[in-house]
C-alpha cells in the first residue's frame, strides 16, 4: 500500500511540475511587460513591476489598435468564409445521394493532403495579379477553402442529423435552402462553434503567410507588427512583452471559457481518424 | 442539382485559391524567374542544381529531420504517460487538461520571443539561474552553439506541443470500453502491466495518427526558429549559427522572398518537399500501423 502511494505522490508532483513549466513563460511575459525596458537586464524580474503605464503608451502610440483591428477582420471574415464553404459542402456529401458524391469526396480527402506552402509562390502571384498583393485579402482568401473544415463537417452532419427530419421538412414543402438555413444550421451549432474558434486561432496566429504578403505597416496583422515593434523602434523588450501579453491573453481566455467545445474540436480529427 | 450548387463553393474557392496556385507553382518550377524580368524555360534544371549542387538545402533537410528526431519522440512519450495520469485523477482533470494546452493555442511569435529570451547569452533568466546555482562558470551561448540552438527549438516544439499531444491521447483512451480494465483486473494485471498490455496497443490508431501528423508538420517546421533567431536579438540572422538551425521552409521562404527573388528554384524547393512529405507520411504509416491494416 506503502508504494502505491509514494507512486501516486510522485506522479501528482510531476504534474505539477510540468503544468507549472506550462505556464511559466506566460508568467514571465506578463511580468516583463510590466517594468522598464533597461531594468529587464539588471536582474530576474519575477515580481510585477510598475512601469504598465508608460509601456502601454508606447505600445499604443505605434498604432497597435489599427492592428488589432487589422487582425480581428482577418480572423471573423476568415471564419465566416471558411465555416460556410465547409458546412455547405458538407451538408451536399453528408446527406445527399448524387452522381460524383465518391469523387467529390475522395477529393476532399486529397485536398487535406497538400501543405498550403507548396502553392506559396504561385498564390503570391496571383494575389498581385488581381492587384489585392499588399492588403489583408491574401490572408483572408486562403481560408476560403479549408479543407479540414470539409472534412470536419462531413462527419459532424452525418453523426448529428437526422434524415427523417430532412424527409419531413421536404413533405411539409420546405425549399432545400430553407432547410439548410431553419434546420441544419441551428442543429449544427456546437460543430460550427468548434471549426469557428479552430479558424480563428489558425488565422489570430498565422505567421508565415503575412509576413511574405504584406509589408505596409498599415495592413501589419499582429504576429508581424511585434515581430517589427523595436526594430523600426528603439529596442524597446518591455514594451514588446506588453503587446504579446495583450495579444496572446485575450486569446487565452477565450479558450478557458469555451474549454470544454474546444477540446472536442481539436480531438474530433483525431478520434475518428 | 442542389448538392451540386452546395458543393460548388468550396469547389470553386479551393481551385481558384489552392489548387491554380499549386499548378502554377510547379509551372514556375520548370522556370528560372526573379519576378520581374522574362521567364526562360529550363526544365528540370532546378531541381537538378537543387539535389547536386546546393550543400545548404540539404543540410536544411538534414537539419529538419535532426530536430524531428529530438521532438517527436519525447513528445509522443510524455505526451501519452500526461495523458494516462491525468486520465485516472478524479479530481483537477478539466484543470490539467486546460493548463497544459494553453501553450499549443498561443502565437509562435510569443513562443520565439519567451525562448528568445530564456535562453540568451548574457540577460536570459537560464542562464542567470544556472550561474547562480552554482552549475555553470559562466553562462552558457545556447542560442549560438550548433546543438544548442537545435535542442531548444525541439524544446519549444515540445513545449507547444506537448498538451495537444496529451488530450488527443485523453480522447483515445476515453473510447476505451471500461469492460476491458475490468477483464483484465480479473485476471490479476495491474498498473504498468495493464498499461503496456491494454491501453498502449489500443491506443494504436491515435498514435498512428499523431505520428503521421507529426512527421508532416515536422517537415514544415519554420515559425519557431524563424522567430527564435528573429525576435528577441533583432538581428535577423537567417538559419541560425552556421545554418544550423535552418529548416527547409526558411531556406524557402528565404530563396524567395527574403535574401532572394528566386522563384523558380524556390518552388523546385517546395516541390521537393511535397514529395519529401507523402514519402515520409507513407513511410510512418507503414512502420506505425498495426499489422493487420497493411494487408
Amino acid at each position: 500500500m506503502n508504494a502505491a502511494k509514494t507512486a501516486k505522490t510522485l506522479m501528482w508532483i510531476c504534474l505539477v511540475v510540468i503544468s507549472a513549466l506550462s505556464l511559466f513563460p506566460f508568467y514571465i511575459m506578463i511580468v516583463m511587460g510590466t517594468h522598464y525596458n533597461e531594468d529587464l537586464f539588471k536582474g530576474i524580474p519575477i515580481l510585477p513591476g510598475d512601469y504598465l503605464a508608460d509601456n502601454l503608451k508606447t505600445v499604443m502610440s505605434a498604432d497597435f489598435m489599427s492592428v488589432y483591428l487589422n487582425s480581428l477582420i482577418v480572423s471573423v471574415v476568415s471564419v465566416v468564409l471558411a465555416t460556410l464553404t465547409s458546412t455547405l459542402i458538407g451538408y451536399a456529401l453528408a446527406k445527399f445521394e448524387f452522381r460524383g458524391r465518391k469523387a467529390l469526396q475522395t477529393f476532399v480527402v486529397l485536398t487535406m493532403m497538400v501543405p498550403t506552402q507548396v502553392g506559396l509562390i504561385g498564390y503570391i502571384i496571383e494575389m498581385r495579379n488581381l492587384g489585392v498583393g499588399n492588403t489583408l485579402w491574401p490572408v483572408i482568401l486562403v481560408w476560403a477553402a479549408f479543407p479540414f473544415g470539409a472534412f470536419f463537417m462531413v462527419q459532424f452532419i452525418r453523426d448529428s442529423i437526422p434524415n427523417d427530419l430532412l424527409e419531413c421538412a421536404r413533405i411539409d414543402g420546405c425549399s432545400e435552402p430553407g432547410i439548410f438555413v431553419r434546420i441544419v444550421l441551428p442543429i449544427m451549432k456546437p460543430g460550427l462553434a468548434t471549426l469557428a474558434t479552430l479558424v480563428f486561432l489558425w488565422s489570430w496566429n498565422n505567421y508565415l503567410l503575412p509576413l511574405v504578403t504584406i509589408n505596409k505597416s498599415e495592413w501589419y496583422t499582429l504576429p508581424i507588427f511585434i515581430s517589427n515593434l523595436g526594430i523600426v523602434h528603439r529596442t524597446d523588450y518591455a514594451a514588446r512583452m506588453l503587446a504579446l501579453t495583450l495579444t496572446t491573453v485575450p486569446v487565452l481566455i477565450l479558450f478557458v471559457l469555451g474549454s470544454k467545445t474546444f477540446m472536442k474540436g481539436l480531438t474530433a480529427g483525431a478520434v475518428k481518424g | 442539382m442542389w448538392p451540386y450548387l452546395f458543393a460548388l463553393p468550396f469547389v470553386l474557392a479551393y481551385a481558384a485559391f489552392q489548387l491554380y496556385p499549386v499548378i502554377y507553382s510547379f509551372v514556375l518550377s520548370l522556370h528560372d524567374w526573379n519576378g520581374i524580368s522574362e521567364k526562360t524555360y529550363i526544365g528540370f534544371k532546378n531541381y537538378v542544381q537543387l539535389w547536386t549542387n546546393d550543400p545548404l538545402f540539404i543540410k536544411s533537410l538534414w537539419n529538419t529531420l535532426i530536430m524531428m528526431l529530438m521532438f517527436i519522440p519525447l513528445t509522443l512519450i510524455l505526451g501519452l504517460v500526461l495523458a494516462y495520469w491525468t486520465f485516472q485523477l478524479t479530481r483537477g482533470k478539466r484543470l490539467f487538461q486546460t493548463i497544459n494546452v494553453l501553450p499549443y493555442i498561443t502565437t509562435p511569435v510569443a513562443i520565439g520571443f519567451i525562448f528568445s529570451y530564456l535562453f540568451d547569452w548574457q540577460t536570459g533568466l537560464v542562464n542567470l539561474l544556472l550561474t547562480k546555482f552554482g552549475w555553470l562558470q559562466e553562462g552558457f551561448y545556447w542560442l549560438q552553439d550548433p546543438w544548442g540552438s537545435r535542442a531548444i527549438i525541439a524544446l519549444m516544439v515540445i513545449w507547444r506541443n506537448l498538451g495537444y499531444f496529451m488530450i488527443i491521447f485523453m480522447a483515445g483512451m476515453t473510447v476505451i470500453p471500461q469492460d476491458v480494465y475490468e477483464a483484465a483486473k480479473m485476471d490479476g494485471s495491474t498498473g504498468l502491466h495493464t498499461f503496456r498490455k491494454i491501453t498502449m496497443p489500443l491506443l494504436r490508431n491515435i498514435t498512428v495518427f499523431l505520428v503521421v501528423t507529426s512527421v508532416i508538420g515536422g517537415l514544415q517546421l519554420f515559425d519557431e526558429p524563424k522567430l527564435l533567431y528573429g525576435g528577441w536579438s533583432g538581428s535577423a540572422q537567417v538559419g541560425g549559427p552556421d545554418n544550423t538551425a535552418l529548416t527547409v521552409i526558411w531556406k524557402f521562404v528565404d530563396e524567395s522572398f527574403i535574401s532572394n527573388t528566386r522563384f523558380g528554384y524556390a518552388s523546385s524547393i517546395a516541390y521537393s518537399l511535397f514529395v519529401i512529405i507523402v514519402f515520409f507520411s507513407i513511410l510512418s504509416y507503414r512502420l506505425t500501423a498495426p499489422k493487420e491494416d497493411k494487408r
